[in-house]
């Protein structure tokens, strides 16, 4: 496999006067030229820190990073002419410059000639419907239209290596898909390219991603592709129970037997817990510590893996409660 | 060649945003407007002040031409030294475009000094418009004729490249701070008392006007003053001709630019390693 980023036992510590913090421990990572790879994992997993290492923002505390064969400690300034990176859930920008004014700053940035950019910044301006604001200062894009344009800064170079953070967070659902059709329209001009996409929505890496590494509390839990990641939780039956509020149910639900893992989330007044069972039998325990707690059941499916019952296989617990602590 | 030109294209982009940021709050009359009347403003309101402590004695019009000559080219380190330190605080607080910029192929040296090059360009206009509007108003004994305009450019040149160090090593400095917001005038300030812009040096409590000794600044406010003012100039180094002054500006010139790349690759690697470039901040 030709290889454009490879970590080797990467560690980073962040330390305060009272503390420290360890973001990233010991992670192994090999992603391939080409690949559209994702990082998945709850908020304060690591994935963040990991992307401000590879693109030279950050150093480790220890082990190594290359990233298009290059050290990201020791060859930084070479590196940064072949890759670019954006970040999302921001409110960033020189925010009296028009819109194809930033962007033009930052083709010069990188080096490019002033015409050929312009043309560039018109053609990606038009492809993710930005062309009716070109003329219009940052400060006044709304938070969408900001995270297209900061997806045009990235592209505008045709970096070899493309660092993506969390691209879709806090867009809504049109915005959120038009920028992942730019990233797979991208790749698909030039096979060379990489994209490493961070992200804790596990539908967007499972959409997007031709191979997904799981990180939790800074270590990678699990990687492969996303059906690969979805098999491991191919022999259990997933059940969703949708519950009435009542009393605390998840550490007893995770003590029946046949139960391989469980995980909740609270949303519109209903709890909705996620059950991993190891046989349809186990159901049985299941209901009985239901119907015991008094809670009214509001809907019941058995359905299909996906990545999030990767992920609380894996590491026992949903992203949510990770997220939580 | 190519790197070059590329690098180039990153310094006029820098260039082209630092002067938009600069002056692009409001229109361009109120900005010309503004630009005019900052500087006179701030020298008269010195002139004003020495006039009424020295109540218009015989024999001060020398000491006037020391004041204003001093404020006038003290733009220079004010909006060059604020200007550039402030770039990259600002960049990372309120823009908090700092790590794009910064993790681009663009030299970070270069962005700095693009960046704080249209500060630069307003201070040159801000002391040519002082000393202009100061001679005719103040009678001050400049003639355009007898200046001498070479050790006044190499002096100015010299002083430029050391503000521009020390102002890129403090901007890095103040990157380690959360609240970053008026360091840059701090600084500037600091640099004032001791550079000689004002008041010689020799009236400074001991230990400062040692470390005054050992700034660029005080050379270059000297030879200035000789350029502009020829034998009218109250002399803060009686003893020594240009040609020391001049050598004494060059040695610390030099010895403050290598200082200053210290701090800055030791502040950079800090950042780095600390994770400061895109800390959230208070701007």
């Amino acid at each position: 496999m030709d290889i454009a980023v490879e970590t080797r036992a990467l560690r980073r510590v962040y330390k305060t006067r009272s503390q420290e913090v360890v973001a990233l421990d010991g992670v192994d990572l090999r992603i391939g030229r080409g690949e559209r790879f994702g990082v998945l994992g709850p908020n304060g997993a690591g994935k963040t820190t990991l992307i401000k290492i590879l693109v030279t923002l950050l150093l480790p505390s220890s082990g190594a990073a290359f990233v298009d064969g290059l050290d990201v400690v020791t060859q930084f300034r070479e590196l940064r002419h072949r890759i670019a990176m954006v970040s999302g859930g921001e409110n960033v920008g020189f925010g009296m410059l028009k819109v194809k004014e930033q962007l033009w700053m930052f083709s010069q940035f990188y080096g490019m000639p002033s015409n050929p950019a312009k043309r560039r910044i018109a053609e990606l301006l038009e492809r993710l419907g930005l062309s009716d604001a070109a003329d219009r200062r940052v400060s006044g894009l709304s938070s969408g239209m900001r995270q297209k344009m900061n997806l045009i800064r990235g592209l505008i170079t045709n970096p070899r290596i493309l660092f993506l953070d969390e691209p879709t967070v806090a867009l809504d659902v049109g915005a959120a898909r038009d920028v992942r059709d730019e990233v797979r329209r991208w790749m698909a001009e030039d096979p060379t390219r990489t994209v490493i996409l961070t992200t804790h929505y596990m539908m967007e890496a499972d959409e997007l991603c031709d191979r997904v590494a799981i990180v939790n509390r800074g270590r990678i839990v699990a990687q492969g592709t996303p059906s690969e990641l979805k098999q491991q939780v191919q022999q259990n039956a997933i059940v969703d129970i949708q519950l009435s509020p009542g009393r605390r149910l998840l550490d007893a639900l995770r003590e029946v037997d046949g139960v391989a893992g469980a995980s909740v989330a609270e949303q519109d007044g209903i709890d909705r817990f996620t059950l991993l069972l190891s046989s349809d039998a186990a159901l049985g325990g299941v209901m009985r510590i239901v119907e015991g707690s008094g809670r009214e059941i509001r809907g019941l499916q058995k359905r299909e893996p996906t990545l999030e019952d990767a992920f609380v296989k894996l590491v026992g617990r949903g992203m949510a409660e990770e997220e939580q602590g | 060649m190519i790197a070059t030109i590329a690098q180039w294209r990153g310094f006029k982009a820098a260039t082209w945003l630092g002067w938009e940021i600069s002056s692009n709050w409001t229109r361009p009359l109120m900005f010309l407007i503004y630009s005019v009347l900052r500087p006179i403003s701030a020298a008269f309101i010195l002139v004003v002040m020495y006039r009424v402590i020295s109540g218009r004695a015989p024999g001060t019009t020398d000491y006037l031409a020391f004041l204003v000559s001093g404020v006038a080219f003290w733009s220079f380190v004010q909006y060059g030294f604020a200007g550039l330190s402030n770039g990259m605080a600002e960049d990372r607080g309120e823009y908090r475009m700092l790590k794009y910029v910064y993790t681009s192929p663009v030299d970070f040296y270069l962005y700095l000094f693009g960046r704080g090059l249209a500060q630069l360009a307003s201070a040159v206009a801000s002391a040519l418009i002082v000393l202009v509007v100061a001679t005719i108003a103040l009678s001050l004994p400049i003639d355009p004729l007898r200046v001498n305009y070479p050790l006044l450019v190499v002096g100015s040149v010299l002083a430029l490249a050391a503000v521009i160090g020390m102002a890129m090593a403090y901007g890095f400095l103040q990157l380690q701070a959360v609240d970053a917001h008026g360091y840059g005038e701090l600084g500037a300030s600091v640099l004032y008392v001791i550079s000689g812009a004002i008041f010689p040096i020799t009236v400074l409590p001991g230990i400062l006007a040692t470390i005054a000794s050992l700034s660029p600044l005080v050379y270059w406010m000297e030879l200035i003053r000789r350029s502009l003012l020829g034998s009218h100039a109250i002399r803060m180094f009686p003893t020594l001709s240009d040609a020391d002054v001049l050598l004494r500006l060059v040695v610390t010139t030099v010895a403050t630019l290598l200082l200053a790349h210290l701090v800055f690759s030791w502040a950079d690697r800090r950042a780095r390693r600390r994770g400061l470039i895109d800390m959230e901040s208070n701007w």
